[in-house]
């Protein structure tokens, strides 16, 4: 059996030290100290449901290894929606859109479309299609995910023009 | 080079299949705050059927969206269903949630009824959880009064139960002929493609779907139900396949970086849906299923849009680059005869 090691990371603006085996994955990790809001799909990169913000860029928590977070700062869909100001119209625009069927995409689309409003997407539909392409769901047909991200980039938009 | 062209499939599917017992079973429990307990046993896979059956049943009952709780997912306390499965939920579940809801009503009238002196519970109007006589609206009291007056003075705690089946109607066995299923739902998509022929790759560049799945119960739940199943439709019709080891026996592809599901940018640039509401009189408030039909005419519209660009019949899904690769080069041996 591996022995555990200490890894030191902040966690939505908390600073944290969890005990993680090492050849962890950050998703592993996060979800056995109770982040399980960051959801298990297919663990090998392609489904992006396990998305969180690594010092401000999205990504798949399920190959990044726990040890390799150490000082640096994590993100999860529930510490953006409910601390971060653009991820609070985010989520209002989730549920206004309808952006969400079953769910399980949605932690990862969320901080996917908060890598790419963050970042200084705009309100561009294609360059919103593009950014969550990395991203599957099932459900949704991708529609009312691109019009959430679209109308929340507008509202942005709209106040820094004043 | 590529070649752009238009396919269009229209279908029609049952809705409610009757060649055996097909029920939903609900039971609702009024509370003495006029609130509302719905326990359905369809359940909500997300698509949103209890938003749906919270509508239903409080449309019939009088109450709030507010004033009413569904129960789904717990079998300890929700009676039997079918299964969320082709499109039987709205049409049938909420049929059994409107019925029941009914007789809760009446249960209600005829209590509002005894305490309001009326003597024909059907002068009674029941709306926005107040219950009021149709002549005289200033007569009034809540659905919760009513509730109370019914548990507490007459002894009688509001409470029904009440379940949906289509009528069952097997096929003759002779001629096949009979009545497989209650009611049908009609669609129709046109598919605008770009195929290259250098490569074979198809492209959906616009999509139009339309549906008619009676009067809609939440509109924009059937918005997401159809743009979800052309989703599924264009995987159906271009990428998705399962491939097993001839050899070793086994599957091939069992993740998702080998089995290729559409993601954001496989979608069409524009996507249109639109509804064309026919009440259905067997339905709910007019309405029938959706979800089902939504995935099932996209892969014959792109198939005969492909066909209408080049030229080229697919007949076995998925259309992959090689079998349209294959297809065109086909065509140009024999045009080269």
């Amino acid at each position: 059996m591996s022995q555990r090691v200490a890894v030191s990371f902040k966690i939505n603006g908390k600073e944290v030290t969890l005990l993680a085996l090492p050849e962890q994955s950050l998703l592993r990790l996060l979800r056995e100290n109770g982040y399980v809001e960051v959801k298990c799909g297919c663990e090998e990169g392609d489904c992006g449901t396990c998305t969180v913000l690594l010092d401000g860029l999205s990504v798949k928590s399920c190959v990044t290894p726990a040890c390799a977070c150490e000082g640096h700062e994590v993100w999860t869909a529930t510490g953006l929606s409910l601390q971060e100001r653009i991820g609070q119209l985010l989520r209002n625009n989730f549920a206004k859109y309808g952006a969400s069927q079953c769910g399980f995409c949605t932690p990862g689309m969320v901080v996917t479309g908060m890598n790419y409003l963050m970042n200084g997407g705009t309100a561009d539909r294609h360059a919103i299609r593009a950014a969550i392409s990395g991203n599957l769901c099932r459900c949704t047909g991708y529609q009312k995910i691109i019009d959430a991200i679209y109308y929340t980039a507008k509202e942005l938009q709209e106040e820094a023009a004043g | 080079m590529i070649k752009k062209g238009i396919g269009m499939a229209c279908m029609f599917y049952p809705n409610g299949s009757t060649g055996k017992a097909n029920p939903a079973g609900v039971f609702i429990k009024m509370n003495h705050d006029g609130t509302a307990v719905v326990n359905v046993g369809a359940t909500d896979i997300g698509q949103g059927s209890n938003t749906c059956m919270a509508q239903i049943a409080a449309q019939e009952m009088g109450l709030k969206l507010s004033q009413v709780r569904v129960v789904t997912g717990d079998t300890e306390v929700t009676p039997y269903d079918a299964g969320t499965g082709a499109c039987r939920v709205t049409y049938i579940a909420g049929n059994a949630v409107q019925k029941t809801a009914g007789r809760v009503k009446e249960q209600l009238l005829n209590a509002a009824a005894r305490k309001m002196g009326v003597i024909h519970s059907g002068q009674l109007v029941i709306e926005d959880g107040e219950i009021f006589l149709r002549y005289w609206p200033a007569k009034r009291m809540t659905i919760a009064e009513a509730a109370t007056y019914s548990e507490r003075v007459l002894g009688r705690p509001i409470i029904a139960v009440d379940s949906y089946s289509p009528a069952t109607m097997p096929l003759d066995e002779e001629d096949g002929q009979g009545m497989p299923f209650e009611v049908s739902i009609y669609a129709t998509q046109i598919a605008e493609v770009e195929v290259d022929t250098d490569t074979g790759e198809v492209k959906v560049t616009k999509l139009v779907a339309v549906h008619d799945c009676g009067n809609m119960i939440n509109p924009m739940l059937v918005e997401g139900q159809i743009e979800g199943g052309v989703a599924t439709g264009i995987g159906y019709g271009l990428y998705e396949q399962i491939m097993e080891d001839p050899v070793k026996g086994g599957i091939l592809n069992p993740s998702l970086a080998t089995y290729q599901i559409p993601t954001s940018l496989d979608m069409p640039g524009e996507l249109i849906t639109d509804c064309i509401e026919i009440p259905e009189e067997k339905g709910p408030f007019g309405a029938k299923g959706v979800s089902e039909p939504t995935c099932n005419p996209t892969a014959p519209a792109i198939i005969n849009a492909i066909y209408n660009a080049t030229g080229v019949r697919i007949r076995d899904l998925p259309a992959t680059r090689e079998k349209v690769l294959f297809g065109l080069r086909e065509l140009e041996r024999k045009e080269e005869g």
